[in-house]
């Protein structure tokens, strides 16, 4: 009787984690401005949050001591 | 008079929902190895970059797949005690950012020395992963910038670094996949140590003797009895041990009587022998549904601390077991 409890939430768990794997769902989607499930892999944090369609890069990036303004996209 | 026992090998107990619980956490071990080996790398190179001059990648296709994402891994290659603070930018087909990430990264090293010993470390944390996905296949470029990048002094360093990028497309995400694979892992290990306590217990006596047993009502068609009898030893214990099993119908009639070795596990502490344990399992399929009483005599007697009975019917098992049918007649 146990067991089909188990192979009930075996099978839960399987379902849940093939789709988040092979649908990726903790990865960023592209001009979404809810990233709710956004999982960042090695620590890489997301530097800016998406205003309908534009990428706004974030504050954060100005307190380096060697911040140049805006980046490498507004160059130096 | 009881017919005579017969002893036969029997799968009907067998539970196929365990195995199928197996089976599951088999098919997470292979979308593991089908999920790493998925994606498709697109590029892959070493580059340096200066703190004041980014690096930008060719255009890479961004597709939209319902498999997988579009995933850039990067690795700081820099000495020890250094601190960086570096980041990826995804820039649309206009030259516009549509994505950035940062990632400090650093690595460190030093000396220990605690109790008279000492030795050195080096630990790290260099690598940066962004996984995208998009809803329509664009042309993107990848650009890798070196934000702040200084020794752990704080001293500002103005000289390259190198990295190392791989862009990979339909990479699947294989923490969730690993995650499924613990879960359905647990659930099956679980599962089989459960087996032992499956059913419901009838007798459960415990003597500081040699000899124990119980009488309950059990057994009838299709009701699988399963006999545990554990057994405490001293030292003086000898390897093996006899057990004397016997089951007596309501009327007092015996109707098994058979002796079984039981091999003893010698339990140490300090290396010393302290005691010794070994235990009995025995699978009975016992009709009419009756009361039975079950008896067990260990011998040698003199070394035995205690033995303990457990009897459970409507018991399962994980594979064909050696079930002994008793057909006692009243």
């Amino acid at each position: 009787m146990i067991t089909k409890i188990f192979v009930a939430i075996a099978i839960a768990i399987a379902a849940f984690t093939l789709t988040a794997g092979f649908g990726q769902q903790a990865a960023v989607v592209l001009r979404q401005e809810q990233q709710t499930q956004y999982w960042p892999r090695r620590g890489t944090q997301l530097s800016g949050v998406y205003q309908g369609n534009r990428w706004v890069p974030s504050s954060v990036r100005s307190s380096y001591s060697n911040f140049r303004g805006g980046g490498p996209a507004s160059g130096k | 008079m009881a017919s005579p026992a017969q002893i036969h090998r029997v799968g009907r107990y067998t539970d196929p929902f365990f195995h199928l619980l197996w089976l599951i956490t088999g098919g997470m071990i292979a979308a593991l190895i089908i999920g790493t080996g998925w994606g498709k790398t697109l590029l892959s190179t070493t580059v340096r970059v200066t703190p004041d001059q980014p690096y930008t990648c060719p255009p890479i296709e961004l597709r939209s797949n319902a498999i997988g994402a579009f995933r850039a891994d990067v690795e700081a290659i820099v000495p020890t005690n250094r601190w960086l603070t570096y980041e990826l930018q995804l820039k649309d087909a206009q030259g516009q950012v549509i994505l950035s990430a940062l990632k400090q990264a650093w690595a460190e090293s030093g000396t220990w020395s605690e109790e008279g010993e000492s030795g050195s470390w080096a630990e790290n944390d260099l690598l940066a992963g962004l996984d995208v996905r998009a809803g329509k296949t664009e042309p993107v470029t990848l650009t890798l910038a070196v934000l702040d990048y200084s020794d752990t002094s704080g001293q500002e360093l103005e000289q390259p670094v190198s990295f190392t990028i791989t862009v990979t497309e339909g990479a699947v995400d294989t923490r969730y996949l690993w995650a499924g694979l613990v879960g359905t892992t647990l659930l099956g290990l679980l599962a089989s140590f459960s087996f032992g306590k499956s059913g419901r217990l009838v007798i459960q006596r415990r003597t500081p003797d040699s000899e124990v047993g119980g009488r309950a009502i059990l057994g009838g068609a299709k009701n699988l009895v399963r006999v545990y009898l554990y057994i405490k030893a001293d030292r003086s214990a000898p390897p093996n041990l006899t057990v004397q099993l016997s089951i007596t119908d309501s009327n007092g009639t015996e109707i098994y009587n058979n002796h079984h070795t039981v091999n003893l596990q010698q339990q140490k502490s300090d290396g010393k022998v302290t005691s010794a344990r070994g235990q009995l399992c025995k699978f009975f399929e016992l009709a009419p549904r009756d009361s039975y009483k079950f008896y067990a005599i260990v011998s040698p007697a003199n070394s035995i601390d205690n033995t303990k009975i457990q009897v459970r019917e409507k018991s399962r098992t994980l594979w064909p077991v050696e079930v002994t049918t008793i057909q006692a007649s009243l």
